[in-house]
């Protein structure tokens, strides 16, 4: 119990890695900073020398514009076309997240596993999706929104600016977190062959889920802000 | 003594995993008898399948974070 205790605490904690003057640079920072440097190096790369001429493409330009072509369709299906314009916002974030629940394969904790993370993520999912509202409906059919459909639902709406970002927030971090404390059990149970198809569940797969219902939701807020 | 009060909390708040498997459990049922009626539509079935099972585990998922701040914060 202590021990499991503790040994729980000290991967919730986030160490700090070094110091820039007064603020502390944890680690989920720096290895966001890696998935950054990582995704900006595969788009430099992939997207040298592209070809206008459809009958002239090499192969790599065919990979970017098949994957770019998907991430559109995805996030395109779930913001509509009246929104489209934060699609590109909501592939960004589903690039890194796909990436950081998965980074775990490769030996780095998932930045998305530090509660401040999946915090900062939520807070700028709801300010985008108030943004999307003000900017469709105007400061008044903003507010006005509040009230409805009847003028009584206006304390459960001004709840919901605060339960959706805590949602969106928790579950992430909990799944990430959650996914991580069983693989260590089942570590702890029997360390050779058995967490092999325990790991494709728990961190490709159910990383990459948790990565799409994220953007998923976000997707369906907007949509529901700017209607 | 502390130690197992702070257990059985812990205990009583994974409950919640029971609504999600239920849930879950649901609507696994009906995508199968939905596909069972649509072969066709099996693509859009799996999809919707797997995001509604991923929400609901969202209530599963509550309870274990809640378990986790019992253990840790009542140490």
């Amino acid at each position: 119990m202590e021990q499991l205790a503790e040994e729980l605490q000290e991967q919730l904690d986030c160490a700090t890695v070094f110091y820039i003057g007064p603020y502390g640079i944890k680690e989920s920072i720096v290895v966001t900073w890696i998935i950054m440097a990582f995704i900006a190096l595969v788009c430099f790369l992939m997207t040298r020398k592209l070809e206008p001429d459809p009958t002239k493409v090499s192969k790599r330009q065919l990979i970017v514009e098949t994957a770019v072509d998907g991430l559109r369709n995805l996030v395109h299906g779930i913001v509509g076309e009246e929104a489209k314009e934060y699609g590109p916002y909501l592939m960004a974030v589903v690039l890194y997240l796909g990436i950081s629940n998965i980074i775990g394969l490769v030996g780095f904790k998932p930045p998305t596993k530090d509660l401040n993370v999946t915090a900062g993520l939520a807070l700028m999912s709801i300010i985008l999706i108030q943004y999307a509202g003000i900017h469709k409906k105007g400061v008044k059919g903003w507010l006005h929104s509040f009230i409805e459909p009847v003028g009584i639902m206006l304390p459960f709406n001004l709840l919901e600016l605060v339960i959706k970002p805590v949602s969106l927030c928790m579950r992430l971090f909990g799944n990430v977190l959650g996914a991580f404390v069983i693989m260590e059990l089942i570590k702890a149970i029997l360390p050779v062959g058995l967490p092999i198809p325990f790991s494709m569940y728990f961190d490709i797969f159910d990383g990459l889920i948790q990565a799409y219902v994220f953007i998923f939701l976000t997707g369906l807020y907007i949509k529901e802000a700017v209607e | 003594m502390i130690g197992t009060i702070i257990a059985i909390g812990a205990g009583i708040a994974v409950l919640t995993g029971l609504g999600a498997g239920i849930g879950i459990g649901i609507a696994t049922g009906k995508a199968t008898e939905a596909v069972a009626r649509q072969p066709e539509a099996s693509g859009k079935i799996t999809t919707l399948l797997l995001l509604g099972s991923a929400l609901a585990e969202a209530t599963a998922i509550y309870g274990f974070v809640v378990a986790l701040m019992i253990i840790i914060m009542l140490k």
